[in-house]
Formats: C-alpha cells, sequence, structure tokens
C-alpha cells in the first residue's frame, strides 16, 4: 500500500480533535478527591468524589482495609468503625478509566478513656530520695495513644498522714513523676487522674535500715541467750519479720556466726561460749553494740 | 562456591578413596542445594538501616547494649512488617510486635488478603530518636522518621506510591531476649 503523504493542514486538524477529546469532562480523568485532614478515631465522615459512573474506593488504615464500588460524583461516608485506630488512612478511587486518585488523612485520638499507670518499685524503704517512680500512658478508649499535652495528677495517700497531689504534663502521651518514700511504713497509694479517669496502685513501704540496734545477753551455764530490742529504722519503723539479724561469738574456739531472722520484731539466739568471747550483733548496714563475756556464766 | 570447594577437599584428605569424582559432585549439590535452602529460607528483604539517637533521653539514660538491641529489633521488625505487607501473611509479626501493635497488624493483613490487595514498602531507612525510656527500664517511646516508598497494589495493578518521609511514635517494651514494638502509629509532619 502506497503512503500518502499527510499535508499541513490535515496534522493541525488531527492533533486539535484529539485536544478536544482529551478536555471534555471526565474523559481519562481520575476521580478528583475531598478529604479532610484530620478527622477524631471513631467518628463518622464523608469524602467528596468528583466523577461519574461506577468506581472502586478503597481505605487502607493502620488495622483495617476497605474496598468497594461506589458512586462516583457525591459523598462516601466514612463509617465511624472504620476509624478507630490513629495513624494515617489512605483512600484511592478508581474511575471506570481505571485512573486512580490518592489522598491521606490523619486519623487523631478521641478524648483519654484509659490511662495505663506503672508504679515503681513495689516495696521501698521509708524516707529515700527519688525511689518512687510512676508513669501513665493516656489511651483513647481505642487504645490510641493520647499525645496531644495534657495535665495528669499523681494523687498520694499515705497510709497516715495528708494526700498529697503532683501534677505532671503528658508528653507524646506519656506523663511520668519521680518522687521520695514517706518516713512512716505502711501501704501508699498512688491515683493518676486526668479528668474522670482514674487509675490506682498500691506500693508498700517498709522501715530502712536498722538503726540503734541493741542486744541483751542473759548467761545459763556455757549458754548464752541473746535477744535484740525491737529492731527499727531511725524513723521508729519496725523492722519486717523476716529480716536477718546476724550474731558472731569469738572465743577460744574460733568464730562463729548465726543469722536468725526477726520473728515479733525481736530476734534470738543461743550459743555455748568457751572462756572468754565477745559477740557482736549486725543487721544489714547496721551494727549494733558487743557484749564482752568472761566464760564464768 | 569457595566454601564448597574447602568442604570437598576436606573430604577428599580424610579418605581419598571414598572420593570418587561423582560423590564429590553429588555432595556438592547436596550442600549447594542446602545453601540454596537456607538461603531461600532466609528473609528475602534485607534490614532496614536504623540509626538510634538517644541524646538526653529521661528519666533514665540508655545502655549501650540496648540501644544495639533495640535498633536492630526495630529494623527486623519493619523487614518482617514489610514482607508481611507484601505476602499478605502475618507469620512472623509476633517474633517483633506485641499488643496492640500486633493485633492492628495482623487485622490490616487479613483484610488485605480477603480485599485482594497488598502493599510493597521500599525502606529507605530509619532515624529514631528515644524520648522516653521508664525508671524501671519497661517502656520505651521512640520517633521515627523513615524514608519509605509505599506502593499499593490491588492483584498486580498498582494502585497508588507514596514516596517520602514517614513519621511515627513507636512504644517499645522489652521481652525475654528482644526489644518488641507495642504500639506503632503514623503521624504527620504538622503533628510530630
Amino acid at each position: 500500500m502506497k503512503r500518502i503523504p499527510e499535508n499541513g493542514f490535515a496534522r493541525f486538524t488531527r492533533l486539535n480533535i484529539l485536544a478536544l477529546l482529551c478536555l471534555l469532562p471526565g474523559w481519562a480523568k481520575a476521580a478528583e478527591l475531598q478529604v479532610p485532614a484530620v478527622v477524631e478515631a471513631g467518628r463518622s465522615f464523608s469524602i467528596s468524589v468528583d466523577g461519574s459512573g461506577q468506581g472502586t474506593f478503597y481505605l487502607v488504615g493502620p488495622d483495617h482495609v476497605v474496598k468497594r464500588t461506589v458512586s462516583l460524583g457525591g459523598d462516601l461516608q466514612i463509617q465511624a468503625s472504620d476509624v478507630r485506630a490513629a495513624g494515617r488512612y489512605q483512600v484511592i478511587v478508581c474511575g471506570a478509566t481505571a485512573l486512580c486518585n490518592s489522598a491521606m488523612f490523619e486519623v487523631k485520638a478521641a478524648q483519654p478513656a484509659h490511662l495505663n499507670f506503672f508504679l515503681h518499685p513495689s516495696r521501698v524503704p521509708v524516707s529515700t530520695r527519688d525511689s518512687i517512680d510512676a508513669t501513665a500512658f493516656v489511651f483513647d478508649q481505642y487504645f490510641n495513644l493520647v499525645w496531644t499535652p495534657a495535665a495528669v495528677d499523681f494523687r498520694i495517700t499515705p497510709a497516715s498522714g495528708a494526700t498529697i497531689t503532683r501534677r505532671g504534663s503528658t508528653r507524646n502521651g506519656v506523663a511520668w513523676m519521680r518522687m521520695d518514700s514517706t518516713p512512716h511504713e505502711g501501704r501508699v497509694q498512688v491515683t493518676a487522674v486526668m479528668g474522670d479517669v482514674e487509675e490506682a496502685r498500691v506500693i508498700q513501704q517498709v522501715a530502712a535500715e536498722a538503726c540503734g540496734l541493741r542486744m541483751r545477753a542473759v548467761g545459763s551455764g556455757n549458754r548464752v541467750n541473746l535477744e535484740t530490742d525491737p529492731v527499727r529504722d531511725c524513723n521508729g519503723n519496725t523492722l519486717p519479720d523476716g529480716t536477718i539479724v546476724s550474731f558472731t561469738k569469738t572465743d577460744k574456739m574460733g568464730k562463729s556466726t548465726v543469722d536468725t531472722p526477726i520473728k515479733k520484731g525481736i530476734a534470738r539466739v543461743q550459743f555455748s561460749v568457751h572462756g572468754r568471747a565477745q559477740i557482736s550483733v549486725a543487721c544489714g548496714v547496721a551494727l549494733g553494740n558487743e557484749v564482752t563475756l568472761n566464760g564464768e556464766l | 562456591m569457595k566454601s564448597i570447594a574447602a568442604v570437598s577437599w576436606g573430604l577428599k584428605k580424610v579418605k581419598p578413596g571414598l572420593f570418587k569424582p561423582g560423590f564429590v559432585k553429588a555432595a556438592s549439590f547436596v550442600i549447594v542445594a542446602c545453601v540454596l535452602a537456607i538461603a531461600q529460607s532466609s528473609p528475602k528483604v534485607d534490614l532496614p538501616q536504623v540509626h538510634l539517637d538517644a541524646d538526653g533521653l529521661a528519666p533514665r539514660p540508655i545502655e549501650e547494649l540496648t540501644g544495639t538491641t533495640i535498633a536492630r529489633h526495630y529494623a527486623l521488625a519493619w523487614r518482617d512488617l514489610a514482607e508481611a505487607l507484601e505476602s499478605d501473611r502475618s507469620g512472623r509479626i509476633d517474633e517483633e510486635f506485641v499488643g496492640f501493635a500486633k493485633d492492628r497488624i495482623t487485622h490490616r493483613i487479613a483484610e488485605q488478603e480477603q480485599a485482594g490487595l497488598h502493599v510493597r514498602i521500599v525502606d529507605h531507612g530509619h532515624h529514631l530518636k528515644a524520648v522516653f525510656y521508664s525508671s524501671d527500664g519497661a517502656a520505651m517511646q521512640l520517633l521515627d522518621e523513615a524514608q519509605l516508598e509505599i506502593q499499593t497494589f490491588d492483584g498486580n495493578k498498582l494502585l497508588d506510591t507514596q514516596n517520602g518521609p514517614h513519621r511515627y511514635i513507636v512504644l517499645m517494651t522489652p521481652g525475654a531476649d528482644r526489644w518488641y514494638i507495642r504500639d506503632l502509629e503514623e503521624v504527620s509532619a504538622e503533628s510530630f
């Protein structure tokens, strides 16, 4: 077949027709999307989609994927259940021409509904500096981290004495504070409070190291019974039963140590002594008095 | 192949009569097959680069070993996440994710598969900034600025490509031998 050369007019006309076809509404054009930049978790809203005819709608979120056929040229309703997880969501709409358009929006956490609260440690000696740490993570009803700054109150209620409140502010959804333990043993309740949301934890304050440890010796033959005074810390708190007290005896038979637990606040032990003996008592880092026996008890 | 040659040579040295050319060829094939099998069972996706910045971390400073472990497991988590989103199988997700993060990813993958979608992540690296480390060492919060190319497919059809920085708020907690991602939330640049 012989090819006929195209003249200038024919080429001009062909290009114009092509340009006109491309400018026709809906021709080779993806459906335009209008989405809000930010929505609250668990709230329904609508997306505006241009175009006509049927299309495919996709919603891709952190925990949820939706694909459905939709009619273009109107509002698409996004259900509250589609946007429960906070994060960035992708909306894609593909028209009948198979061209797709996409948009992103962000779902932010709803109002605070849960406090995830940690109190550390579970037992702490009294009057110890910076010994208690409280950390609260703030979540909404869908367990999204609420990272807009907010005030969290830490209400500290000791076994005896007045309640103290310390205020902290969340940063990226976390509020924390550090505090000293109070001077008296017993349970201390710390409650994290944010609006109507409260979460309480209990910590047990125990006596600190023994203070002014003293023992008495009562002899009987070549035996000696040793008994401490009630073992207390410097604030007068009784050390808990089970705390170990060490008695060390040195006589002509050598050196021997007996570790015994405190029972009802007092530690007791019995030694046999041979000749002159020296006996000392200790509890943790606290050293008590020494007793010297001449062996003629 | 160098190691296969070395092994074959070693075997010949032990008992020269036993190893005729045919046997060596067969043994080499078995070793090659094993190497290939190992290669196939090993991750398809390379570990992404993770840079951890823990300057000024409060209330507790980070130990060097903890920092190394966190960076490694964060990289493993992203590798596993990318594999899971592409294959629509959540098989290895529970090795690096727990709690809400695991539940959400698992749910998404199940729905992705149902819809016939898959997502390919081309990971160009993560810049992690540790912002909170609890005194008892039980939780660490980090901000991640990741350079990702995210391609969304319906079957074989590419629907969309998002290429650029993505920002995440991450909560990690320690387990017996690793740090797990407990929460992973993408946020916009304005919120970061």
